[in-house]
């Protein structure tokens, strides 16, 4: 596909999930959690795209869904950028000792998979949604804090960096001044694949089972449930994955767009 | 421009070496051989120390118990114990063991190695987790001669039969207790059953195979020996699995099929199905009396009337499941249709909570006082329990209602969720074959009477129906009074009677479960050929 | 000015000397941030056991004083630093069993699946990156395209899902005994995650080709007609090798947690099922034992990948001082 033709489309459908997911009390009069029909009925007048196992309607727990899914990782990699931001250009900034030892510290954060360090905070906060934004928002943070420091470092060479400096600004300054907005054209398509790594994150874990209560729904516990009827109503599954795998695809395909080649994955 | 060759040759080299690993991983099922599925893996498999009803698949196989229950009438019949007397209070129990039995190591089946087996079961620091509590008031097992050994009780206890006749009290070889202790034994299990304990893989894989020495069978099985030389038990714990594993030739039998691929696979023919009943309680949810709103009868009886049982059962289980009507499932034995409980009726619902003075605000939930009925599920994540806990409070809701489900992953996590008290309902019950098992949950302070629930009632009627030299007749009266209380003060919601959805392939023959339901007895198993 | 001829050897030494204490340092980094998070955030290990009546309030005192959890947590720390450096990791507060042999048993199915997944990223990796790098505009290169930004993109739940599907019609339709799909099966799980792994080094590769494609050197080597075809291919991607090299060795983090998420999908044992488990119950040796692994995979990864592709690529030598 031309990069161009990848692009509209990733824009048309981010544009559609955004729109449906906040109009979605509009587009339906069902609850999310009442059954009306009898379990995998097929579509009709009443159920767009049919009912849920339980019988609910599918369409609306999509929608509502949708709005806890992309709510979540939006919420989740908000967090992560902002804390990463900081910490990264906090060592960017500091003095050889502070500097060194936020790169161990984080190292070893690295060292630790993700996945892990979101289970360990599940287990010790209990599962549950404000759980799951915590874990995937925290468990991104090192890696993203590793290359906004990068990214605050290169910053850093510049020659009117030295300039001001010369002319008197305090580091505080700078940074403000200088170093943020430098940075923002390198750190902008990295926040937006860390909103497709938090949406990622976020739909494993309610996958596994973590999520709070299943009668609210959220794309990756919905594709856990529908798995049970994998061949007999492959759409339980079908399509909650597939509004996942366009969303990160699209987010992707966007922020590839406009990033430069950074050596590592956002891991 | 074209790449070399080689290049694909080595790609596809590559390729088959994936291939054929995958080929590789899983071991064929022999000629003599049959593969059981197991649906949980146990932390631990020894069945004196773990309470997991799964372990007991494979293992009532590998032990012989002092006495057996016929699977269908639950008449208790000599096994390891050729007879048997009760003194009059009903205090002392003596057993005369048969004399020609032998363990699979080789060691003598003799009065001492009761003792002992009691003994590792009694250790505090062995941790048993239900033996133990089978045993009940037990206070000293005595050893007469080899062949006879007496249980004395501190008072009468009825239900020592039926725990003797459980895998959790099956006799292992005191020296292999002895050489393993309680962490390593699980691996090394030597019983006197009809297979011998191979291997176990954690997770993995359990291996039996047949004891050629096995001459001393009850006459509850129909064979003297076992029938086929090898039975491997896999895990097969995700339900979205477990069909597909008997329609790809993984497993031959596999039980705790999902409703719909047992449905399917009914219709289909190609193999044959079951509906094993499991005596004991029904799926349930326990309504918390000790907090606000469930500490209310009123709230309790609404909220029972408020929901479609039998709808709810359909839905999630299909037609094959029972709807359950009180604390014990239908086909246990002191059921009691005296204690059944009401049916759905959404106008009584609403009147006793609008009597009770729970009125809907303009947003349409009930509040009393400024106070809004606010509830909350707690669900265990197996055995369908999120699917149920969803549609009872999607019917709260809709009566008026706010209602939060929350699932807990594990047992611990669950008991954790009821120590923190902070639950309107909350789902637990217990298998078994003697209704006793209800004590320990409707007695007051017994360890998982988790409605907080005290009633001195109630207390002396368990204490008679499982304490007292009772006859048959007059505890199967106890428990129908039982059931009634239990109804009328709506300590909890019945949903549905467990039946194990069973399906195995042709070429097994002869496969049959104990009285407890779960256990299939290996011994009688045969294959077609 | 030329340097002396013994210089390469010795400072691919010191460049592996360096990167050993590196990583140790790392490892022991991360060892203690899972430690203290752990007891932290996890609060008394022997709650949970109490709490579902596993052990007496004398029996969990005893247990207590055992493990020493009385004593202060930097003194608890120190303890348990020694036993890992002699290879302790302590015992299941389940089950009491070693957890060395409990993690032993788990591993070689996750072993399985995650050298097997990495194979796949390989050839997968390698095949689509040549593809669309230096065919981009051929059809080939295309769909090799479309399918590496799959790669990166799709999250290994989902592609194992699709996989299932694909393959019960296919064993429907085609061959029921090929039997893809059964539990516990390697071809399906490991095709899932390599291909998910396969996602970067495609993406890396395609993009040093495109670079490469166009220098001056590449162009100079056709035009004098000293390689062409597959040889000219070959030049444009040695350049490339290093930072693959070390990209493949990177993804042992994505391997490592998509082997727990691979495991759930396809129902197979292995290391994920401990780990969940393990979390669930609150077994603390067990999962400490398990971030010492992840941790100890991750840092020896690394340290390998950059060695080489310093190795292989001297510019790269000094660039981390």
């Amino acid at each position: 596909m031309k990069p161009d033709l990848r692009r509209s489309f990733a824009v048309a459908w981010l544009g559609l999930a955004v729109v449906l997911t906040t109009l979605a009390p509009r587009l339906t009069s069902h609850s999310v959690g009442q059954p009306v029909g009898a379990p995998l009925a097929p579509a009709s007048s009443s159920l767009p795209l049919g009912g849920d196992e339980l019988g609910r309607d599918l369409w609306t727990r999509l929608l509502y869904g949708g709005r806890a899914s992309l709510g979540a990782s939006i919420l989740a990699a908000g967090l992560t950028v902002a804390l990463g931001s900081l910490v990264g250009l906090l060592a960017a900034l500091a003095g050889r000792w502070i500097h060194g030892l936020i790169v161990l510290v984080v190292n070893a954060a690295l060292a630790i998979p993700g996945l892990l360090l979101a289970l360990l905070l599940v287990a010790g906060l209990g599962p549950g949604f404000p759980t799951i934004v915590l874990a995937v928002g925290l468990g991104g943070v090192a890696g993203f804090a590793r290359l906004a420091r990068q990214a605050f470092l290169q910053g850093q060479t510049a020659s009117y960096i030295a300039a001001a400096s010369a002319l008197g600004a305090g580091r505080t300054r700078v940074a403000l001044a200088h170093l943020i907005p430098n940075a923002r054209p390198l750190l902008v398509p990295l926040a937006a694949t860390y909103y497709a790594w938090s949406l990622l994150g976020t739909t494993t874990l309610t996958f596994l089972g973590l999520g709070g209560d299943p009668t609210n729904p959220e794309w990756g516990s919905m594709l856990n449930a529908g798995r049970l009827y994998l061949q007999e109503a492959p759409h339980l599954v079908l399509l909650p994955g597939l509004a996942i795998a366009l969303t990160i695809l699209s987010v992707h395909s966007l922020a590839s767009a406009r990033a430069r080649s950074f050596p590592d994955r956002p891991v | 421009m074209t790449l070399r060759p080689a290049h694909w040759r080595l790609r596809a080299g590559l390729v088959a070496v994936v291939f054929f690993s995958a080929g590789c991983s899983t071991p064929s099922t022999t000629n003599r051989g049959v593969t059981y599925g197991l649906t949980l893996s146990p932390t631990g498999i020894d069945p004196h120390l773990n309470a997991s009803a799964e372990l007991g698949i494979p293992l009532s196989s590998v032990y012989d118990t002092l006495v057996v229950q016929d699977p269908a009438t639950g008449e208790f019949l000599p096994s390891l114990a050729s007879s048997w007397s009760i003194s009059e209070d009903g205090r002392s129990y003596t057993f005369h063991l048969r004399s020609d039995v032998h363990f699979q190591d080789g060691e003598p089946f003799d009065a001492e190695a009761v003792a002992a087996n009691i003994d590792y079961v009694l250790d505090p620091d062995h941790h048993s987790q239900k033996a133990v509590f089978m045993l009940g008031p037990l206070e000293d097992v005595v050893v007469g001669d080899s062949q006879t050994v007496t249980f004395l009780l501190a008072e009468p206890y009825p239900p020592l039969l039926d725990s003797l006749s459980q895998v959790y009290l099956g006799m292992a070889s005191p020296k292999a207790l002895e050489t393993w202790g309680p962490v390593d034994y699980q691996f090394h299990q030597v019983g006197t059953g009809p297979f011998r304990f191979e291997e176990f893989v954690p997770n993995d894989h359990i291996t039996l195979t047949r004891n050629p020495d096995y001459a001393w069978a009850p006459s509850i099985y129909r064979h003297a020996t076992a029938q086929v030389e090898r039975v491997t038990f896999r895990f097969y714990t995700d339900p979205a699995t477990r069909a597909l594993a008997l329609e790809n030739g993984d497993a031959d039998i596999l039980g705790e099929l999902p409703p719909h691929d047992w449905d399917r696979l009914q219709r289909d023919g190609a193999f044959q199905v079951e509906s094993v009943p499991i005596p004991g309680q029904p799926m349930q949810f326990l309504f918390n009396t000790r907090r606000p709103p469930t500490d209310e009868w009123a709230v309790r009886q609404a909220l029972l009337l408020a929901l479609d049982r039998p709808a709810i059962v359909e839905t999630v289980f299909g037609p094959s499941s029972p709807v359950a009507q009180g604390p014990l499932s239908i086909n246990s034995w002191g059921y009691s249709a005296a204690g059944s409980f009401p049916a759905y009726d959404e106008a009584a619902s609403a009147r006793l909570l609008a009597d009770a003075g729970w009125v809907p605000g303009s947003d349409g939930v009930l509040r009393r006082n400024d106070i809004s009925l606010e509830l909350s599920i707690v669900a265990p994540s197996w055995g369908y329990n999120p699917e149920v806990g969803q549609l009872i409070e999607a019917a709260w809701e809709a009566l008026g209602a706010r209602v939060e489900l929350r699932v807990a992953p594990s047992f611990g996590q669950l008991k954790e969720a009821q120590e923190q008290g902070d639950y309107s309902a909350i789902g637990l019950n217990f298998f078994g074959t003697d209704p006793d098992l209800l004590r320990p949950m409707f007695t007051s302070g017994g360890i998982y009477n988790w409605m907080g629930y005290s009633d001195p009632l109630l207390d002396d009627l368990l204490g008679r129906a499982g304490g007292s030299a009772a006859a048959a007749a007059e505890r199967s009266e106890l428990y129908a009074q039982i059931a009634r209380i239990v109804r009328d003060q709506g300590l909890l919601i019945p949903i549905r009677d467990y039946v194990n959805l069973v399906a195995s392939h042709r070429r097994i023959q002869g496969l049959r479960f104990s009285y407890a339901g779960w256990f299939p007895l290996l011994i009688d198993l045969e294959l077609a050929s | 000015m030329v340097s002396p001829p013994d210089r390469p050897r010795t400072r691919l030494l010191t460049v592996v000397l360096r990167r050993a204490l590196s990583a140790l340092g790392t490892l022991w980094a991360a060892v203690t941030l899972a430690f203290f998070a752990l007891r932290i955030a996890g609060g008394d290990p022997t709650h949970s056991l109490l709490a579902q009546g596993l052990a007496s309030p004398e029996q969990v005192a005893a247990l207590r004083s055992h493990l020493g959890l009385d004593d202060s947590l930097t003194t608890q720390y120190v303890h348990y630093l020694g036993d890992l450096i002699q290879g302790d990791l302590g015992e299941s507060l389940y089950t009491g069993r070693n957890v060395t042999a409990v993690i032993g048993e788990q591993l070689p199915p996750s072993l399985q699946l995650a050298l097997s997944a990495f194979v796949v990223s390989l050839i997968l990796g390698l095949s689509l990156g040549l593809a669309s790098g230096w065919y981009p505009r051929r059809v080939v290169g295309r769909v090799a395209d479309a399918l590496s930004a799959l790669a990166t993109g799709l999250p290994v739940a989902i592609v194992g899902l699709i996989a299932i599907l694909a393959a019960a019609y296919l064993s429907r339709m085609f061959l029921p005994a090929l039997a893809l799909t059964r539990a516990g099966g390697l071809v399906l799980p490991s095709l899932t995650l390599g291909f998910g792994a396969s996602g970067a080094l495609a993406r890396a590769i395609q993009a040093g080709l495109l670079e490469t494609s166009a220098a001056p050197y590449l162009v100079a080597a056709r035009a004098r007609g000293i390689a062409r075809g597959a040889r000219l291919m070959w030049h444009a991607l040695r350049p490339v090798l290093p930072l693959a090299v070390s990209l493949s060795a990177l993804q042992a983090a994505f391997l490592l947690s998509g082997t727990v998420v691979t495991e759930t999908v396809f129902s197979r044992p292995g290391l994920g099922r401990l780990l969940v488990s393990a979390i669930l119950d609150g077994d603390y040796p067990v999962v400490q034992g398990l971030v010492v692994l992840g941790a100890a995979v991750y840092t020896l990864t690394h340290s390998v990948a950059e060695v080489i592709a310093s190795h292989l690529d001297p510019r790269l030598r000094d660039a981390e001082a």
